[in-house]
């Protein structure tokens, strides 16, 4: 089978491949040089993302069961789990997994509400679509930090727009609540388009005779969106949803520059970022890490299980 | 092709215009605050006024003068054209063995990039920080390419393989046919045809490197090879008490310019781009 | 530019050459962008040594560079490299150099509580014999103290620093003695409706430490053991934890005090609100030249104490020099680093930047007394000097004391120095999370 027709899922295609293994002995010459060639161009890819994440993964395992703070080299010794312990009873680990887990899902939850808004305009409005689409492109393009700082200081006291309209005397980047509020709004701005272009594609994929059907058969607008739209998407909107949570999950550029992690608005890459390159205490920092590591791939597992979420790659998000 | 009934009238343009500028407004007014920023002479820095009462270019002239940004320019340039190039072509072999060809690992190799694209990038600072340092790459510019590369991998491979699978490859088989060889059936008809894929995948791969902040500030220390990002959050200003807020303005309204340039004049392909792939970085 | 470029930063001879090639290549591909730049890669490094020395910015410290070079009599040339203004950036900046071995920085600009940190680690180098002697020459106690670490010397002191008492004498007849004092006055100047408010550096960061070191000492409490290796926070620093509750909660303040840094106190004098305000000699220069008017009623006191009776400690500041162990010219940088701190430049460092000297005879010279009229009291105040915590673990404490005390208001004395004990123990012993 070539490549062309491959739009099957992931589970689907091992059968084959396996079948193909025990028929390795009548292979063709053209199909074992095809084999070869394939081999040979993934080659490089592969070797270079297996280098650049799996073995510093397995290095960091290793680090993180030793004390090692690079302030005290002669103190390095290994630990066994001890590090974990330390961890994850501390009080600023679990502050930094409540903040990273309530920036998660109070962002991911309005960029799906705005991101179905803005997808839903970018493909119906009547005018200057191609100036809508180009515009919502911005965000999403423009460099996290460069947003981050036009948000900074657009919060500061005196120098900024949205300082005044809080109110004087209050430095919103200051107080714990209203700081994490002006994360999470930095984060659904950039963010948001990027969602919307993924409902978009799912939103092309909604049959308008199925959609003009219902409406003469009386169905107002938002139960046509919750009866054909949204079942429709289901794909779209899964994969869109993966993608950000785990997106999310690693916020860090925003929280750097906006609060730098204080008042306890420190996410858990903040707080790796902050232990590990402040503290140089590579042990705790690597096993934060670590545990990053395996929560982002219980979210990855959940949603790929749990919701039946398509892994891209194999459904390809949607595009027919 | 869109439309579910009902004639265009003029009041459902006319909503459709105000919708549209609501979303306009959206998209723009954090860059247009920034870039107003950087245009307030240092008098009316801190007026809190959106619009500057009194234009300077001061901000730029200062930050053009300073080595720090300067040199913070050149290696955002240099790394990030790099690294797309080399990601943009490994992606491409690796995608056109996804979408061409038959070999053992092909879905390992799928699964692999889906991991590397989910991965936390933090969970690589550690190991790679000690890595690098014990290497002698820490603060040099192969020191950042590599992760780029790394994680611009699996974004380049998706939106590749997506391109190369719509791409009637039939038509090579008939050019051999009327006698083409296989480098001039690649040169005349495959290659224009997937040309668009790869420069589309080069945009994207790009503006992830250039985005990136959080290895760019920790594996780099020095001018050396600290990029944009990372130098904004050490800009130190010319006074001792004075935030450098207006040059720090000033250069992210600089690093910005291409980002809106790819934007402007590629719009349809960074959409095409992202909604095949369906992957960023 | 405060970090090593291209000629600034020649990390052994040839390694340089290799990577200023490699420069200008991908500088030829940006040419349109950075044409000027181009001019400094084909010439490669000069014959001479070049030291390069980190220090935060000083607006005049150019000048000192540019004298020191000059005694130099071409052995060596001296590049002022500018670190950030923040303790943490600097730090930050410098430590994570060292911890690659990076050979380009020669001379360090050490605020006084990174000596152990540095020291321990093995990243400067210790000062002996006769450079020893000279660095240590007339200096006065509390901040050659702070360039020590288990009694031997790393750095040469370059400038000390000491908060005081600030207030306008047009409000306040006599300067409080205890804090308690002072948040009376604050009130009777408030019931007034005259400027009453203390501006105070209460935000979440260094500056909060310096403050809560000072209550400690002024209180005769401890942070740490005399060896650094055990959490106290004795009945000292309970008193210390009263006080400042007592004062975050009396209304004495700006609202905006929990983010307040030195320049937003300064500022809060300066624009008629504050009538007090404890902080470092260089807002008198400011005044100066800010508020003419108002600088005529702007005087100053010894920082108040906590119990009657007894005077304040405070907890100094300041900069040392160190030369790195990294430096492949540790000779010529012990050398550099002895002239930009002798006496002629610290004298000119005071007058024109403000920072207090170290050296004793600076402050005999008649010359001071027009430009620097606070000296006395500054020398005061040096005599029973207190520092904040010595411990290679230095910035984990301060960062953990920083966070548990914010906000200020917050306190409950003695559960305060309950988790402060549990957590800097933990810092100490390099087992616990930094927050």
């Amino acid at each position: 089978m070539t490549g062309t027709t491959r739009s099957v899922p992931a589970a689907g295609q091992a059968a084959p491949i396996v079948a193909q293994g025990r028929t390795k002995a009548v292979l063709s010459e053209g199909k074992r040089a095809e084999r070869r060639l394939g081999l040979l161009l993934c080659a490089p890819a592969a070797v270079v993302m297996i280098a650049v994440t799996g073995w510093p993964i397995v290095y960091s395992i290793w680090l993180s069961l030793q004390r090692f703070d690079l302030r005290f080299p002669a103190k390095r010794e290994f630990v066994g789990l001890q590090n974990y312990l330390t961890v994850l009873s501390d009080g600023y680990w679990w502050t930094s997994v409540v903040v990273t887990v309530g920036i998660t899902v109070v962002s991911v939850v309005i960029e799906l509400v705005v991101g179905m808004t803005l997808a839903l305009i970018m493909h119906r409005t009547l005018v200057a679509r191609g100036l809508i689409r180009t515009v919502a492109l911005i965000p999403y393009g423009i460099v996290t930090v460069v947003a981050a700082f036009s948000w900074k200081y657009a919060w500061t006291p005196q120098t900024g727009y949205l300082a005044d309209l809080v109110g004087p005397d209050k430095a919103v980047l200051t107080e714990r609540l209203p700081a994490l509020g002006a994360i999470i709004i930095a984060e659904v701005w950039k963010t948001t388009p990027f969602m919307a272009l993924l409902l978009m594609a799912g939103l092309a994929l909604v049959p308008d005779d199925l959609l003009r059907a219902a409406s003469m058969d009386g169905a107002g607008p938002w139960q046509r969106f919750v009866r054909i739209i949204v079942p429709v998407m289901k794909p779209a909107i899964l994969v869109a949803l993966l993608f950000r949570t785990l997106d999310a999950f690693r916020v860090f550029d925003n929280i750097f520059v906006l609060t730098g992690g204080a008042q306890g608005t420190g996410s858990v890459s903040m707080l790796t970022y902050d232990n590990l390159i402040k503290g140089l205490n590579l042990g705790i920092g690597s096993t934060m890490a670590v545990l990053i590591f395996i929560a982002v791939a219980i979210i990855a597992f959940l949603f790929i299980k749990g919701f039946g979420a398509a892994a891209p790659g194999s459904d390809q998000g949607g595009k027919r | 092709m869109t439309v579910i009934g009902g004639a265009e009238t003029r009041a459902r343009k006319v909503r459709w215009s105000i919708i549209d500028i609501v979303v306009v407004v959206y998209a723009l007014i954090p860059v247009l605050w920034i870039l107003s920023l950087s245009l307030k002479s240092k008098n009316t820095l801190t007026d809190g006024n959106f619009v500057p009462r009194e234009w300077s270019i001061q901000n730029y002239i200062d930050i053009f003068h300073t080595n720090e940004f300067l040199l913070a320019l050149v290696n955002s340039i240099g790394i990030a054209l790099i690294a797309t190039a080399i990601a943009v072509v490994l992606g491409t072999m690796a995608a056109y063995a996804i979408a061409r060809l038959d070999f053992p690992g092909k879905q390992l190799l799928v699964g692999f990039s889906l991991l590397v694209a989910m991965f936390p990038q933090v969970s690589l600072v550690s190991p790679l920080f000690e890595i690098e340092r014990s290497l002698g790459l820490f603060d040099t510019w192969p020191g950042l390419i590599l992760p780029y590369i790394t994680f611009a991998l699996p974004l380049a491979i998706y939106t590749l393989s997506a391109f190369f699978r719509e791409i009637p490859w039939e038509l090579e088989k008939a050019a051999k046919m009327d006698g083409a060889t296989p480098a001039q059936a690649f040169r005349r008809v495959i290659a224009p045809l997937a040309a668009p894929g790869v420069f589309t995948t080069a945009i994207l791969v790009f503006i992830f490197c250039w985005n990136d902040f959080l290895f760019a500030i920790s594996l780099t220390s020095t001018t050396r090879s600290r990029t944009v990002p990372a130098a904004l959050s050490f800009f130190t200003g010319s006074s001792q008490f004075e935030e450098p807020t207006g040059q720090v303005a000033a250069a992210a309204v600089v690093i910005t310019v291409p980002i809106v340039l790819f934007v402007l004049f590629f719009q349809r392909r960074i959409v095409a781009g992202l909604t095949s792939g369906a992957v960023k970085g | 530019m405060r970090t090593a470029g291209p000629p600034t930063a020649p990390p052994g001879r040839t390694g340089w050459r290799r990577r200023s090639r490699r420069r200008c290549t991908a500088m030829l591909a940006t040419a349109a962008v950075v044409a000027p730049l181009l001019v400094a890669c084909g010439s490669g490094p000069n014959a001479g040594i070049t030291i390069n020395v980190y220090l935060p910015p000083e607006e005049h410290f150019q000048q000192v560079i540019d004298n020191c070079g000059k005694q130099a009599a071409g052995r060596y040339s001296i590049v002022y490299n500018k670190l950030p203004r923040d303790a943490d950036g600097q730090r930050e900046q410098m430590v994570r150099r060292l911890a690659a071995n990076d050979t380009g920085m020669d001379v360090l600009g050490l605020d006084v509580t990174f000596t152990a940190e540095f020291a321990g680690a093995g990243w400067i180098e210790e000062w002996t014999g006769d450079r020893r002697a000279e660095a240590e020459k007339d200096v006065l106690a509390a901040p050659l103290e702070s360039a020590k670490y288990q009694g031997k010397l790393y750095a040469a002191t370059k400038n000390t620093n000491v908060q005081l008492l600030w207030y306008r004498d047009d409000v306040v007849s006599t300067p409080p003695t205890t804090w308690s004092d002072m948040i009376a006055a604050a009130e009777r100047l408030k019931a007034e409706g005259k400027p009453n408010q203390i501006a105070f550096t209460g935000a979440q960061y260094e500056g909060l430490v310096v403050e809560f070191a000072t209550l400690v000492a002024s209180a005769g409490g401890h942070i740490l053991s005399d060896d650094g290796t055990k959490a106290v926070l004795d009945d000292g620093a309970i008193r210390a934890l009263q006080t400042l509750k007592d004062f975050a909660t009396a209304g004495v303040t700006s609202p905006s005090m929990t983010n307040d840094i030195e320049d937003d106190a300064r500022h809060e004098l300066e624009n008629g609100q504050s009538a007090f305000e404890v902080n470092w000699p260089y807002v008198y220069a400011a005044m100066q030249a800010d508020k003419p008017d108002l600088a005529k009623h702007f005087t100053w006191a010894p920082v108040p104490g906590v119990d009657p009776g007894q005077p304040s400690r405070v907890a100094i500041g300041g900069r040392n020099l160190a030369v790195s162990a990294f430096s492949p010219h540790k000779a010529e940088a012990f050398d550099a680093a002895l002239c930009l701190r002798n006496a002629a430049n610290q004298e000119y460092s005071a007058i024109n930047d403000g920072v207090p000297p170290t050296i004793s005879s600076v402050y005999d010279d008649p010359a001071m007394t027009g430009p620097y009229p606070m000296k006395d009291t500054i020398r005061q105040e040096l005599r029973d000097a207190a520092t904040r915590p010595i411990t290679p673990a230095y910035q984990n404490v301060s960062t953990l004391i920083s966070t548990i005390l914010s906000p200020p208001s917050a306190i409950d004395p003695r559960a305060t120095a309950d988790e402060l004990r549990t957590k800097i123990q933990q810092a100490l012993d390099s087992k616990g999370v930094l927050p």
